[in-house]
């Protein structure tokens, strides 16, 4: 008898039937590649995360005044309100960036010679997961400032006793994460199948933009610039990366955003999508573009939205639009004839990543099709220019060179003595809605200058915002939720509450 | 990974070789404790007395194991004597005790009845003879009755075939039945020279055996918290349901009636809820058959069936519940929430008996929800449509009539435009309807009923079957089962037993989506009260080719959807038991049972496209949902009761259990309408959806040792103590075993010599216990497990698959704890005229499990944690009394409960958790208070401008004469800040009060139940008591007493009909939940006494009525228990009313 249960006890571990648990998972390479697979997946929200946090809060965008039930959370953030701790978009990409580092600390966890036996798919697999964990703690860093550090598997009662840490100690781990990466990563895939996956090179792209970050001047006691004079060590990073041949910026500026050109030689590293009902749709060109009348208008029928988010008129004006830079009509259109109201009327919204194929759209909202750049080699280019600027070896007419080829391809005509604000002018125009505008006015240490010269302007719709804003918006706050588990965990950052 | 095939029914041999040692290493741990002490006819009686003759047979009494039957000349009992008898036999001793006194006496089995000499033997034959046969209400023959001539000493006993006669009966005589541990009956004879009497239990004999887990126990010795159910009441009432009939019945015993459909599980929940997120329903034990707990969803439904479906009340034999953790923790992790056994008829040995019931009658409607009549509905949409008008248009006048609007407006406008066919005389072309009318049936129900049981020594056998139709009060509801039942019980030798209990059943119900959101019943009453004959009149209103009324509802009518509508659940159930017993020796028994629960399920649902949608687009829809539940459940005990040295009483049971469950769900929705509507199955429709189609399959095993053993001294001193370890796969790997002690004691306070002099004290038990009982009802079978989703990413444009955790792992998940406190107090007194039990308890739930929320730096934001506390304490009486017993019988019974229940402890920070679903939350967990008490802005009156000019605090663009609101926080204005703690859902106390009364045949029972103290929050509000609602949808009736101007104001609770502030939850929609009703009147008349028939030995004709008198305070809904939606009700249909004719016959 107790031998018969003995026996049975064994019956007590019961997995379950309908679905994949841990218990069971991760015992073969195939496995442990679905696990990477899902890491990646963390992407997926990287696009408009970025979008609310970044590009709205900059000079590019701007929110109708609204009251009542019309305010939407992306308002009190576009006007710098001090009370946005409880708002979703600002717990969003904490949640998932975390969610991310928790996938790729499973895989970490699990991952091992005997599982992944072929040493190039174990180097690989481990080089992309390294990369993506140091890609999310990058953006926490790049949001928060100081964050809690989490490098292995923890449960909720751990979880309560680790603590914010310095953003420098956060950037040890990013920078070794990311020195494995490009040690483990190859140079490039052969296989069509393997487009999109992180190369050494997009591990030395990220990891100069991590450097040029660090070296910004230090505005803020706990923002994510260190005044770390890093720009040789990114300069290196890029100079490999240009001497490898691998890429070259398209002729056509179009092209970059185009689905038959995804994977160009343009893109260093994108987040990756597919349209037709999988789930690995993208969802932000609705939410960048959210006016529906204007996706009824070319024909689009899924509902997207409402109309939220509108472009400053301060973008509008930094296209010349007397001359032919192509990225104005390209990226933004301000006058259209609207289908559903029956008239032309103006209202500027995003047309960069809707319009030039039907193709990328989807059955619904949640199924774009398009790939969201994250470092072309464009960026990589200017990165470049940026390191000469900031006082790295090189010469201005490298700078220029740069540039120029950066404006030949918009259209417009050559200059010379490109200073670093010129140079940001061009990156706002070039990367316009890509999520670079705002980490481009932290990391040289203009934000707060040419954010209050434009809030200081007459527009009506700058009435919401204050007049100026102080260092303690280059961060944003700690989400009340996370402040809330646990009284005295973290503390809120400066100047929130 | 190795794999054993854990199942004795297929890895049968090796397990029962197994089984076998254990046994033999039981028998050897017990038997060196045993030795002889019995009685018998051959022996063994020391005696030695100097007293009077009847103190001897006194003593005999006690200590003989024989009982006296004495009806003598009590002068010859007061003779003196001197006896002393060592080692004699009881023969040798009545024989010299008896002898030279005139008296005689005869053994019949333990009884020995002392009469006068020679009464037994003579027939005096000059004299009326009455001849009979006495037997117990199974039929089994009764030996040993003393029958007496009321008011001589004349008399005689029964038989061993329980036959009599008796002579010298004077025509007028009335005879006197009486035998121990049953009612005594007296009975004119009317001349009458054969009567046959069947004597019935006392309820409170000292014998009376309960079952408690695992066993059966004397009632007298219980000591822990047990409460019955009179079964005998079941034969006797038409119920369909077993947990119906526990409405009101036990004291501590919650009953909850959350749905109005026939054949719907109900919810018991004993001694207040102990748990936020996991079950709060009962455990259920079917002849000693644990059934997988299932809990009730959000909906009010059991997902997967309920314990007690198919279930025919008839087949059962008794009902008890296990309250405290002393008597329920044998059952260990699954007992918090209070285990219910059902015990099942058993054939008895003696001349079989057939039995045949059979009713019929009626169900209706127990109540309407008050609605504006369409009368009231046209004044309130004229006034909402003016103030709409004049607002618009200030120039404008009220009395302006069509064209004059249409003029001013400059085109048709519906909402400022009334119909003027509403106010021409007889309104033509606009039917007056009143909803629930049109949907409200008068619906039939019958029952037939067949059983037939008896049984020799050898074979004991009881089988039933049983056929229940039964039509809904409301269109389109319909409900039928079929069941049998065989229970056969074989004796294989003298030391074996074995038997199989095997019970098939088939129901059908048909649901056209009657309760809930959005169901047929809240659109009855949501929809506007008149229709235009043009748009096909209440019966065809938007279906079909018939569109819409211009000033009509967009819903199409819920008298065709009902009727045209199939929503069909068929569930097939067979419960199986099988066990076998070996009596190794005196007392000792081994016991092994197999048992299997296997229900199959399937659900169908087919609206067709004429009673769907508009009418530019009706499209049909359909789905079927099936499971299949299987429980598999292997018992072996071993047991042992013995008395020794005459006052130390030992039972004891020790075993283990294996217990598994499997559930296979499969569903298929269709999409895109179907090919015609005369298809009602999925091969016509016209897509299937991917998403909502798939199948899926859970597990999860049980494995439990446990032991019990009690002792008692000279039935006096009582002790129980118990322990379970339970190991089950739901647990996480680091807590897979638990361990369930309890223990209780008793004292028998009326036995001791200091209370012998109090003779109006029969019984009187004090009673005390503690215990730890678990709850594993965690949700579902794999909490602890971190389970695996889908996080699938593109590569090149091909899609490519993603795993990762979509829940943290916890190792240390385990079982909801609860430990009870249990002070109880049984009394009977003037001979148990009256008698009943006290109860106080305090228990108190640990280890709750609740969602925390933890650090995103986890990867997540919540976690499933043992972590929360909630308290319950209560009284709990039960008071019953035979006011009357002579002729005309009169018994109440009556119990009280009352809980209090309070939250101790929430997460880390014991953060308050808000609940309740639509706009804000309207509940809230909070230490310190109830469980889900209700957190609701208060309305105090209606704004006057008076008010508003103070600066009264507004909602949002409130105006003069919409509701006026408390400003809880002083802010100023009111919001979702303003909301207060005003009421909790679980009630104070609950009542039950039966009366039964017999004269001369007839029969009257009266049952009345109520509830007080508890609040209930409806959110079926949001669609039929709105503010803010438009013209359009109907409303409850308390809106025609409305503020309509400051001369006007109405009764001060509804404000202006049209009123554009929208809405938030408040006191408006809330309600206490205090009822009492008159749930069943029941009249009986025993046939017998027309029919003089010896074929039939029991015939009874009766009439039920059920729930047709009570109140409530329900104003917005139709039940206030029900649930249906969220949690809430939100479209519950009202209870059944009935009226039924029954006809009982046994042969």
């Amino acid at each position: 008898m107790i031998l018969f249960l003995t026996a049975c006890e064994s019956d007590l571990e019961q997995v379950p039937i309908s679905s994949m648990s841990s218990g069971s998972f991760y015992t073969t390479t195939d496995e442990i590649e679905e696990a990477v697979n899902g890491v990646y997946n963390t992407l997926a929200d990287y696009p408009e995360n970025e979008f609310y946090l970044t590009d709205v809060r900059s000079d590019d965008f701007y929110v109708t005044p609204a009251t009542g039930s019309s305010v939407r959370s992306w308002d009190p953030i576009s006007n710098f309100e001090k009370t946005i701790a409880t708002n979703e978009l600002v717990e969003y990409p904490w949640d998932n960036d975390y969610n991310g580092i928790m996938r790729a600390n499973t895989v970490l966890n699990y991952i091992s010679t005997d599982i992944v036996t072929n040493q190039d798919t174990y180097d690989r697999l481990l080089g992309e997961t390294k990369f993506l964990r140091a890609f999310f703690y990058f953006d926490l860093v790049k949001l928060y400032g100081k964050v809690p550090l989490v490098d292995n598997l923890v449960t909720g009662d751990e979880a309560l006793s680790i603590r914010r840490i310095s953003v420098d100690s956060i950037y040890v781990l990013i920078i070794n994460d990311l020195t494995d990466a490009i040690d483990l990563l190859p140079e490039s895939y052969s296989s069509s199948d393997d487009e999109g996956r992180v190369t050494k090179y997009a591990a030395e792209g990220i990891l100069a933009r991590v450097y040029l970050m660090r070296s910004g001047p230090q505005l803020h006691s706990d923002g994510p610039c260190l005044n770390s004079g890093e720009y040789d060590k990114a300069l290196t990073l890029l100079n490999d990366i240009i001497n490898s041949k691998n890429y070259e910026m398209l002729d056509n500026y179009a092209n970059i955003f185009g689905l038959e050109y995804e994977n160009s030689k343009e893109i260093v590293f994108d987040i990756q999508f597919t349209n037709g009902g999988y789930d690995t749709g993208g969802e932000y060109p609705g939410l960048i573009n959210s006016s529906n009348n204007y996706w009824h208008t070319i024909g689009y029928s899924p509902a997207i939205g409402t109309e939220s988010v509108n472009v400053s008129e301060d973008l509008f004006a930094s296209y010349d639009t007397l001359s032919a830079d192509v990225r104005d009509n390209f990226n933004v259109i301000y006058n259209w004839y609207n289908s559903t109201v029956g008239y032309s009327q103006v209202d500027p919204v995003v047309t960069k990543w809707c319009c030039q194929d039907e193709n990328t759209w989807g059955s619904d909202r949640y199924d774009f099709a398009l790939n969201f750049p994250v470092l072309r080699y464009t960026d990589v280019l200017m990165m470049k220019a940026e390191c000469i600027l900031q006082g790295a070896s090189g010469t201005q007419d490298e700078v220029d060179d740069i540039v120029n080829d950066v404006r030949e391809r918009a259209g417009l005509s050559d200059i010379s003595n490109v200073t670093l604000d010129q140079l940001l002018e061009e990156r706002r125009k070039e990367f316009f809605a890509e999520g670079r505008r705002w980490p481009d006015l932290v990391r040289t240490g203009k934000v707060l200058t040419v954010m209050n010269a434009w809030l200081a302007g007459s527009e009506d719709y700058l009435s919401e915002m204050p007049s100026s804003i102080d260092y303690t918006s280059i961060i944003n706050p700690i989400p009340q939720d996370e402040i809330d588990i646990k009284d005295g965990l973290y503390d809120q950052n400066e100047g929130y509450n | 990974m190795k794999k054993k095939n854990c199942i004795p029914f297929f890895a049968g041999l090796k397990q029962i070789v197994q089984i076998m040692k254990m046994t033999i290493f039981l028998t050897l741990i017990f038997s060196f404790q045993v030795y002889a002490s019995s009685y018998g006819q051959s022996g063994e009686i020391n005696l030695e007395m100097n007293s009077t003759l009847k103190e001897v047979i006194e003593s005999l009494d006690k200590t003989s194991g024989y009982h006296f039957v004495m009806k003598y000349d009590e002068a010859i009992l007061d003779k003196k004597v001197r006896v002393k008898y060592t080692n004699e036999s009881i023969k040798y001793i009545l024989d010299d005790l008896l002898k030279n006194t005139g008296l005689s006496y005869k053994i019949i089995d333990r009884y020995i009845a002392i009469t006068a000499d020679n009464s037994l033997q003579k027939v005096v034959s000059q004299q009326k003879t009455v001849i009979g046969k006495v037997t117990d209400v199974s039929g089994i023959p009764l030996p040993g009755v003393t029958v007496v001539i009321k008011g001589t000493t004349a008399g005689t006993i029964t038989d061993s075939e329980g036959k009599y006669d008796i002579t010298k009966v004077p025509g007028d005589a009335v005879l006197l039945y009486s035998f121990i541990g049953m009612k005594s009956q007296e009975i004119e004879v009317s001349g009458r020279n054969m009567i046959n009497v069947i004597m019935e239990e006392e309820t409170i004999g000292i014998e009376e055996v309960v079952a408690v887990g695992y066993g059966t126990m004397k009632k007298a010795n219980i000591t822990g918290a047990i409460a019955q159910y009179n079964a005998e009441s079941l034969n006797e009432r038409p119920i369909q349901r077993v947990d119906q009939a526990l409405v009101g019945q036990m004291a501590g015993v919650h009953v909850k009636q959350t749905s109005g459909m026939p054949g719907s599980g109900l919810s018991i929940e004993v001694r207040g809820s102990g748990s936020i997120s996991a079950n709060n329903e009962p455990l259920y034990v079917i002849d000693g058959f644990p059934l997988e707990v299932s809990s009730q969803n959000s909906s009010g439904k059991y997902d997967t069936g309920n314990p007690l479906d198919n279930i025919n009340p008839n087949d059962i034999e008794s009902v008890q519940v296990l309250k405290d953790a002393a008597a329920a923790a044998i059952y260990g992790s699954r007992a918090s929430n209070g285990v219910v056994l059902i015990t099942t008829k058993k054939g008895k040995v003696g001349k079989s008996k057939i039995s045949f019931n059979y009713y019929t009658g009626w169900n209706q409607a127990q109540r309407h929800v008050k609605m504006l009549d369409s009368e009231q509905w046209l004044d309130r949409a004229y006034d909402v449509m003016n103030q709409t008008y004049l607002k618009a248009y200030p120039n404008a006048s009220e009395n302006d009539n069509y064209d004059t609007r249409v003029a001013n407006i400059g085109s048709f406008d519906r909402t400022m435009i009334p119909d003027p066919a509403w106010a021409e005389d007889g309104h033509p072309g606009i039917d007056f309807v009143d909803w629930q009318d049109e949907i409200f049936q008068k619906g039939a129900i019958s029952n037939y009923q067949v059983s037939a049981s008896g049984g020799t020594d050898a074979v004991k056998y009881f089988i039933s079957s049983d056929y229940l139709d039964q039509d809904g009060y409301i269109l389109g509801v319909t409900y039928k089962r079929y069941s049998a039942r065989a229970n056969v019980e074989v004796k294989v030798s003298n030391k074996i037993t074995a038997g199989i209990n095997i019970a098939p059943s088939y129901s059908v119900k048909n649901d056209p989506g009657v309760e809930g959101k959005d169901s047929q019943f809240h659109i009855a009453l949501g929809m506007s009260p008149i229709v235009s004959t043009a748009a096909g009149g209440a019966e065809f209103y938007n279906t079909g080719d018939y569109t819409t009324y211009t000033w009509g509802n967009s819903r199409n009518s819920p008298v065709a959807v009902l009727k045209n509508t199939i929503g069909k659940t068929k569930n097939f159930r067979t419960l199986t038991n099988i066990f076998g017993d070996y009596e190794i020796i005196d007392g000792l028994h081994v016991r092994s049972s197999l048992n299997l629960d296997n229900t199959d399920s399937r659900y169908k649902y087919y609206r067709p496209a004429f009673v769907s949608g508009s009418l530019s687009s009706r499209k049909a829809s359909g789905r079927y949902v099936g499971y299949n539940r299987q429980t598999f459940v292997n018992e072996n005990t071993v047991s042992f009761d013995r008395t020794f040295a005459e006052k130390h009483n030992v039972s004891a049971v020790a075993g283990m259990s294996y217990n598994m469950t499997k559930l296979d769900y499969n569903r298929i929705y269709a999409t895109d309408g179907f090919g015609t509507d005369y298809i009602t199955t999925l091969n016509d429709a016209n897509g299937i959806s991917a998403s909502n189609t798939y199948t899926t399959e859970t597990k999860n095993v049980l494995i439990s040792y446990f032991g019990r053993v009690n002792y008692s001294y000279m039935d006096r001193y009582l002790l129980s103590a118990s322990i379970r370890r339970d190991g089950s796969s739901r647990f996480g790997n680091d807590t897979k075993w638990g361990v369930f002690p309890a223990v209780s004691l008793g004292w028998r306070l009326s036995d001791e010599a200091f209370m012998k002099n109090a003779e109006w004290l029969s019984i009187l038990k004090a009673r005390a216990s503690w215990g730890i009982s678990g709850n594993n009802g965690l949700g579902g079978d794999y909490e602890h497990i971190a389970m695996l989703q889908s996080s699938d990413y593109s590569f090149g444009g091909n899609q490519v698959v993603g795993l990762t955790s979509e829940n943290i792992a916890n190792s240390d998940l385990s079982w909801e704890q609860s430990e009870t406190y249990n002070f109880g107090l049984d009394f009977g007194v003037f001979k148990n005229r009256l008698y009943g039990s006290i109860e106080y308890y305090r228990k108190s739930n640990t280890d709750l499990l609740l969602n925390i929320n933890v650090p995103a730096s986890t990867g997540f934001d919540n976690a499933l944690t043992n972590i929360g506390e909630v308290f319950n304490h209560g009284w709990e009486f039960e008071l019953n009394s035979k006011n009357f017993t002579g002729n005309f019988k009169w018994n109440t019974s009556l119990n009280l409960s009352f809980n209090g229940n309070k939250i101790r402890h929430l997460g880390p920070d014991d953060a308050p958790i808000l609940g309740g679903s639509f706009d804000i939350n309207h509940n809230i967990l909070k230490v310190g208070e109830p469980m889900y008490s209700i957190y609701v802005v208060k309305q105090i009156g209606i704004l006057s401008a008076e008010d508003i000019s103070n600066g009264a605090a507004l909602y949002g663009s409130e105006e003069e004469g919409d509701p006026k609101y408390e400003d809880y926080d002083h802010s100023g204005s009111i919001s979702a800040d303003d909301r207060q703690i005003l009421g909790h859902p679980n009630p104070d106390y609950t009542w039950g009060l039966t009366n039964t009364f017999k004269y001369k045949g007839f029969d009257l029972s009266v049952f009345i139940q109520g509830q007080h103290g508890g609040t209930l929050y409806s959110t079926f509000g949001r669609a039929i008591d709105r503010t803010g609602t438009g013209w359009l949808d109907n409303q409850i009736q308390a809106w025609a007493y409305r503020w309509r101007s400051a001369d006007n104001p109405g009764n001060g609770l509804k404000g202006n009909a049209k009123s554009s502030f929208g809405r938030i939850k408040n006191t408006d929609w809330m309600y206490s939940n205090d009822y009492w009703r008159i749930r069943n009147i029941t009249m009986g008349y025993d046939l017998k006494r027309l029919i003089h028939s010896n074929m039939i030995s029991g015939a009874r004709i009766y009439v039920t009525a059920e729930n047709w008198f009570g109140n409530d305070k329900y104003d917005g809904g139709a039940n206030p228990e029900a649930v249906n939606t969220s949690g809430d009700d939100y479209g519950g249909i009202p209870l059944a009313k009935s009226m039924i004719f029954g006809v009982n016959f046994t042969f």
